[in-house]
Protein backbone atom coordinates (compact mmCIF):
# COMPACT_ATOMS: atom_id res chain seq x y z
CA UNK A 1 0.00 0.00 0.00
CA UNK A 2 2.19 2.72 -1.32
CA UNK A 3 0.97 6.14 -0.89
CA UNK A 4 1.64 8.83 -4.43
CA UNK A 5 4.36 10.81 -2.98
CA UNK A 6 5.23 14.09 -5.24
CA UNK A 7 8.48 13.56 -6.92
CA UNK A 8 12.13 13.75 -4.94
CA UNK A 9 13.32 17.75 -4.90
CA UNK A 10 16.95 17.22 -4.47
CA UNK A 11 18.43 15.54 -7.47
CA UNK A 12 22.42 15.60 -6.76
CA UNK A 13 23.43 16.40 -3.35
CA UNK A 14 26.74 16.24 -1.24
CA UNK A 15 27.23 15.62 2.05
CA UNK A 16 29.43 13.86 4.78
CA UNK A 17 28.59 10.77 5.96
CA UNK A 18 27.71 10.46 9.87
CA UNK A 19 26.35 6.80 10.23
CA UNK A 20 27.34 3.03 8.55
CA UNK A 21 25.53 1.20 10.78
CA UNK A 22 22.30 -0.08 8.66
CA UNK A 23 23.18 -2.72 6.34
CA UNK A 24 23.63 -0.82 2.80
CA UNK A 25 22.83 2.34 4.08
CA UNK A 26 24.56 5.35 4.62
CA UNK A 27 23.43 7.93 7.08
CA UNK A 28 24.48 11.38 5.41
CA UNK A 29 24.31 15.05 6.47
CA UNK A 30 23.86 17.55 3.71
CA UNK A 31 24.59 21.88 4.74
CA UNK A 32 23.07 24.29 3.13
CA UNK A 33 23.05 27.95 3.15
CA UNK A 34 20.17 29.48 4.71
CA UNK A 35 19.74 33.34 5.32
CA UNK A 36 18.95 34.51 8.58
CA UNK A 37 16.10 37.06 7.75
CA UNK A 38 17.25 39.73 10.53
CA UNK A 39 21.17 39.48 10.50
CA UNK A 40 21.27 39.05 6.64
CA UNK A 41 23.94 36.14 7.14
CA UNK A 42 23.98 32.49 6.06
CA UNK A 43 24.52 30.14 8.40
CA UNK A 44 24.79 26.01 7.49
CA UNK A 45 21.36 24.05 8.06
CA UNK A 46 21.73 20.56 8.68
CA UNK A 47 19.63 17.91 7.08
CA UNK A 48 19.90 14.01 7.20
CA UNK A 49 19.42 11.88 4.20
CA UNK A 50 19.60 8.37 3.57
CA UNK A 51 21.29 6.95 0.47
CA UNK A 52 21.26 3.24 -0.56
CA UNK A 53 24.69 1.98 -0.58
CA UNK A 54 25.02 -1.56 -2.01
CA UNK A 55 28.70 -2.62 -1.54
CA UNK A 56 28.32 -0.56 1.81
CA UNK A 57 31.84 1.12 0.96
CA UNK A 58 31.13 4.30 3.10
CA UNK A 59 33.41 5.11 6.22
CA UNK A 60 31.88 7.99 8.77
CA UNK A 61 33.61 11.16 7.33
CA UNK A 62 33.66 10.63 3.81
CA UNK A 63 31.95 13.18 1.60
CA UNK A 64 29.84 11.82 -0.86
CA UNK A 65 27.84 12.61 -3.85
CA UNK A 66 24.09 11.51 -3.37
CA UNK A 67 21.62 11.13 -6.47
CA UNK A 68 17.69 11.05 -6.12
CA UNK A 69 16.64 7.55 -6.79
CA UNK A 70 13.58 7.75 -9.78
CA UNK A 71 11.13 6.21 -6.96
CA UNK A 72 11.75 5.75 -3.29
CA UNK A 73 13.46 2.83 -1.97
CA UNK A 74 11.57 2.28 1.13
CA UNK A 75 10.15 4.83 3.28
CA UNK A 76 13.23 7.10 4.60
CA UNK A 77 16.03 6.17 1.22
CA UNK A 78 14.53 8.35 -1.34
CA UNK A 79 19.06 8.54 -2.54
CA UNK A 80 21.73 6.41 -3.79
CA UNK A 81 25.50 6.69 -3.54
CA UNK A 82 26.77 8.28 -6.78
CA UNK A 83 30.72 8.74 -6.06
CA UNK A 84 32.54 9.37 -3.14
CA UNK A 85 33.93 12.49 -3.56
CA UNK A 86 36.88 12.55 -0.75
CA UNK A 87 37.57 9.38 0.92
CA UNK A 88 38.21 10.66 4.84
CA UNK A 89 42.26 9.72 5.51
CA UNK A 90 43.02 9.35 1.61
CA UNK A 91 41.86 12.52 0.14
CA UNK A 92 43.28 13.06 -3.67
CA UNK A 93 43.75 16.48 -5.13
CA UNK A 94 41.87 16.59 -8.02
CA UNK A 95 44.11 19.04 -9.61
CA UNK A 96 47.41 17.06 -9.71
CA UNK A 97 45.80 13.61 -8.63
CA UNK A 98 48.07 12.80 -6.14
CA UNK A 99 47.17 12.36 -2.50
CA UNK A 100 47.39 14.78 -0.09
CA UNK A 101 46.30 15.43 3.64
CA UNK A 102 45.82 19.04 4.52
CA UNK A 103 47.97 21.70 2.95
CA UNK A 104 50.78 18.94 1.87
CA UNK A 105 50.79 16.41 -0.34
CA UNK A 106 52.00 12.75 0.63
CA UNK A 107 54.05 12.34 -1.84
CA UNK A 108 56.97 14.11 -3.20
CA UNK A 109 55.81 15.89 -6.36
CA UNK A 110 59.20 16.33 -7.95
CA UNK A 111 60.46 13.27 -9.89
CA UNK A 112 64.27 13.26 -8.17
CA UNK A 113 64.50 9.37 -7.94
CA UNK A 114 63.49 8.92 -11.78
CA UNK A 115 66.55 11.17 -12.80
CA UNK A 116 68.98 9.36 -15.66
CA UNK A 117 72.66 11.02 -16.18
CA UNK A 118 72.03 13.15 -18.39
CA UNK A 119 69.14 15.05 -16.93
CA UNK A 120 71.85 15.22 -13.30
CA UNK A 121 74.49 17.19 -15.42
CA UNK A 122 71.96 19.11 -17.31
CA UNK A 123 71.04 20.47 -14.20
CA UNK A 124 73.80 20.50 -11.97
CA UNK A 125 75.19 22.75 -15.27
CA UNK A 126 71.98 24.89 -14.75
CA UNK A 127 73.10 25.02 -11.16
CA UNK A 128 76.70 26.39 -11.89
CA UNK A 129 75.34 28.99 -14.23
CA UNK A 130 73.39 30.68 -11.57
CA UNK A 131 76.14 30.67 -8.69
CA UNK A 132 78.06 32.76 -11.38
CA UNK A 133 75.19 35.09 -11.62
CA UNK A 134 75.45 35.50 -7.99
CA UNK A 135 78.99 36.30 -7.88
CA UNK A 136 78.84 38.91 -10.24
CA UNK A 137 76.08 41.09 -8.60
CA UNK B 1 25.49 53.58 15.44
CA UNK B 2 27.52 51.22 13.04
CA UNK B 3 26.73 47.67 12.26
CA UNK B 4 28.51 45.07 13.76
CA UNK B 5 31.56 43.05 11.84
CA UNK B 6 34.39 43.00 9.46
CA UNK B 7 32.25 44.09 6.42
CA UNK B 8 28.88 44.36 7.60
CA UNK B 9 28.07 46.17 4.02
CA UNK B 10 28.01 42.04 3.15
CA UNK B 11 24.80 41.89 5.30
CA UNK B 12 22.64 44.46 3.62
CA UNK B 13 20.09 43.65 1.19
CA UNK B 14 21.51 46.12 -1.64
CA UNK B 15 25.16 44.25 -1.38
CA UNK B 16 23.32 40.91 -1.96
CA UNK B 17 21.16 41.92 -4.84
CA UNK B 18 24.11 43.01 -6.67
CA UNK B 19 25.02 39.95 -7.43
CA UNK B 20 25.12 39.13 -11.08
CA UNK B 21 26.00 35.55 -11.36
CA UNK B 22 23.14 33.63 -11.69
CA UNK B 23 23.38 30.25 -12.80
CA UNK B 24 21.56 27.67 -15.25
CA UNK B 25 18.86 25.69 -14.05
CA UNK B 26 20.90 22.60 -14.72
CA UNK B 27 23.74 23.67 -11.53
CA UNK B 28 22.59 21.86 -8.59
CA UNK B 29 25.61 21.74 -6.06
CA UNK B 30 28.85 24.00 -5.64
CA UNK B 31 31.72 23.18 -3.80
CA UNK B 32 34.82 25.28 -2.66
CA UNK B 33 37.63 23.54 -1.05
CA UNK B 34 40.14 26.67 -0.07
CA UNK B 35 42.62 27.01 2.41
CA UNK B 36 42.58 29.11 5.16
CA UNK B 37 46.62 30.37 4.83
CA UNK B 38 48.44 30.52 1.83
CA UNK B 39 49.11 33.19 -0.63
CA UNK B 40 47.52 31.02 -3.75
CA UNK B 41 44.20 30.52 -1.55
CA UNK B 42 44.03 34.28 -1.49
CA UNK B 43 41.41 34.79 -3.86
CA UNK B 44 39.40 31.58 -2.96
CA UNK B 45 39.13 33.37 0.52
CA UNK B 46 38.29 36.99 -0.64
CA UNK B 47 35.64 34.69 -3.06
CA UNK B 48 34.20 33.16 0.06
CA UNK B 49 34.10 35.99 2.29
CA UNK B 50 32.27 38.93 -0.01
CA UNK B 51 30.89 36.58 -3.43
CA UNK B 52 29.43 33.46 -1.74
CA UNK B 53 26.44 35.42 0.03
CA UNK B 54 26.03 37.34 -2.93
CA UNK B 55 25.88 33.79 -5.20
CA UNK B 56 23.37 32.19 -2.35
CA UNK B 57 20.94 34.57 -2.76
CA UNK B 58 20.51 34.70 -6.33
CA UNK B 59 20.66 31.03 -6.47
CA UNK B 60 18.73 30.13 -3.45
CA UNK B 61 18.06 26.62 -5.30
CA UNK B 62 21.86 25.26 -5.57
CA UNK B 63 23.58 23.87 -2.75
CA UNK B 64 26.61 25.72 -1.32
CA UNK B 65 29.24 23.24 0.50
CA UNK B 66 32.95 25.18 1.93
CA UNK B 67 35.90 22.88 2.60
CA UNK B 68 38.70 24.14 4.24
CA UNK B 69 41.90 22.93 4.09
CA UNK B 70 41.43 19.09 2.81
CA UNK B 71 43.88 19.84 -0.26
CA UNK B 72 46.57 22.27 -0.82
CA UNK B 73 45.33 23.57 -4.12
CA UNK B 74 42.06 25.78 -4.43
CA UNK B 75 39.75 24.98 -6.43
CA UNK B 76 36.20 25.35 -7.38
CA UNK B 77 33.35 22.20 -8.40
CA UNK B 78 30.33 22.24 -9.61
CA UNK B 79 27.85 19.32 -10.20
CA UNK B 80 25.28 19.39 -13.01
CA UNK B 81 21.73 18.09 -13.58
CA UNK B 82 23.54 15.28 -16.44
CA UNK B 83 26.00 14.26 -13.71
CA UNK B 84 28.62 16.13 -15.63
CA UNK B 85 31.29 17.70 -13.29
CA UNK B 86 33.17 21.08 -13.82
CA UNK B 87 36.53 21.43 -11.81
CA UNK B 88 37.36 25.40 -11.95
CA UNK B 89 41.08 26.15 -10.62
CA UNK B 90 41.24 28.81 -8.70
CA UNK B 91 44.87 29.00 -7.72
CA UNK B 92 46.35 32.62 -8.07
CA UNK B 93 43.08 33.94 -9.18
CA UNK B 94 41.77 36.89 -7.49
CA UNK B 95 38.38 37.04 -6.40
CA UNK B 96 37.12 39.06 -9.50
CA UNK B 97 38.64 36.79 -11.87
CA UNK B 98 36.46 33.70 -10.20
CA UNK B 99 33.55 35.12 -10.27
CA UNK B 100 33.42 36.74 -13.82
CA UNK B 101 34.91 33.13 -14.86
CA UNK B 102 32.25 31.42 -13.36
CA UNK B 103 29.63 33.37 -14.85
CA UNK B 104 31.08 32.95 -18.11
CA UNK B 105 30.80 29.02 -17.89
CA UNK B 106 27.96 28.27 -16.05
CA UNK B 107 25.87 31.43 -15.64
CA UNK B 108 23.13 32.96 -17.17
CA UNK B 109 23.51 35.23 -19.98
CA UNK B 110 22.20 39.14 -19.53
CA UNK B 111 19.74 38.27 -22.63
CA UNK B 112 18.18 35.42 -20.94
CA UNK B 113 17.64 37.01 -17.49
CA UNK B 114 15.87 40.18 -19.45
CA UNK B 115 13.93 38.33 -21.13
CA UNK B 116 12.84 36.20 -17.74
CA UNK B 117 12.27 39.56 -16.19
CA UNK B 118 9.92 40.74 -19.12
CA UNK B 119 8.03 37.14 -18.62
CA UNK B 120 7.19 37.99 -15.28
CA UNK B 121 6.34 41.32 -15.75
CA UNK B 122 3.84 40.14 -18.37
CA UNK B 123 2.14 38.30 -15.55
CA UNK B 124 1.08 41.09 -13.08
CA UNK B 125 -1.26 43.98 -15.00
CA UNK B 126 0.02 47.58 -13.54
CA UNK B 127 -3.09 49.23 -13.66
CA UNK B 128 -5.39 46.97 -11.09
CA UNK B 129 -5.69 47.84 -7.94
CA UNK B 130 -5.50 45.43 -4.28
CA UNK B 131 -2.58 43.91 -1.80
CA UNK B 132 0.34 45.16 -1.47
CA UNK B 133 1.68 41.34 -3.12
CA UNK B 134 -0.34 40.97 -5.73
CA UNK B 135 -0.78 44.57 -7.33
CA UNK B 136 1.49 48.25 -7.41
CA UNK B 137 -1.46 50.18 -5.73
CA UNK B 138 -3.86 49.37 -3.26
CA UNK B 139 -6.47 52.63 -4.25
CA UNK B 140 -7.35 55.33 -6.43
CA UNK B 141 -6.38 57.62 -3.12
CA UNK B 142 -2.77 56.66 -3.44
CA UNK B 143 -2.45 58.87 -7.11
CA UNK B 144 -1.31 62.50 -7.24
CA UNK B 145 -3.98 64.58 -8.93
CA UNK B 146 -7.01 62.27 -7.47
CA UNK B 147 -9.22 62.50 -4.51
CA UNK B 148 -7.18 62.38 -1.44
CA UNK B 149 -8.60 59.37 1.19
CA UNK B 150 -11.13 60.41 2.96
CA UNK B 151 -9.70 58.93 6.72
CA UNK B 152 -6.70 61.69 5.97
CA UNK B 153 -9.32 64.85 4.05
CA UNK B 154 -12.51 64.74 4.94
CA UNK B 155 -14.64 64.75 1.38
CA UNK B 156 -16.47 67.95 -0.04
CA UNK B 157 -20.03 68.17 0.82
CA UNK B 158 -20.88 67.33 -2.72
CA UNK B 159 -19.47 64.22 -2.71
CA UNK B 160 -20.86 62.85 0.47
CA UNK B 161 -23.92 60.41 0.33
CA UNK B 162 -25.54 61.75 3.39
CA UNK B 163 -25.60 65.38 1.52
CA UNK B 164 -26.95 63.72 -2.31
CA UNK B 165 -29.70 62.00 -0.47
CA UNK B 166 -30.89 65.23 1.27
CA UNK B 167 -31.00 67.23 -1.67
CA UNK B 168 -32.71 64.15 -3.54
CA UNK B 169 -35.31 64.04 -0.58
CA UNK B 170 -35.24 67.86 -1.02
CA UNK B 171 -36.69 67.65 -4.83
Amino acid sequence: MSVPRGAIHAKWIVGKVIGTKMQKTAKVRVTRLVLDPYLLKFFNKRKTYFAHDPLQQCVVGDIVLLKALPERRSKHVKHELAEIVFKVGNVIDPITGKPCAGTRFLENLSDSENLTEADTTYLSEKLQELKVCSRDK
Amino acid sequence: MPMKGRFPVRRTLQYLSQGDVVFKSSVKVMTVNYNTAGELSEGARKFVFFNIPQIQYKNPWVQIMLFRNMTPSPFLRFYLDNGEQVLVDVENKTNKEITEHIKKILGKSKEMLEKEERERKKLSHPATFGPKKYHLRECMCEIEGQVPCPAVVPLPKEMRGKYKAAMKNEA
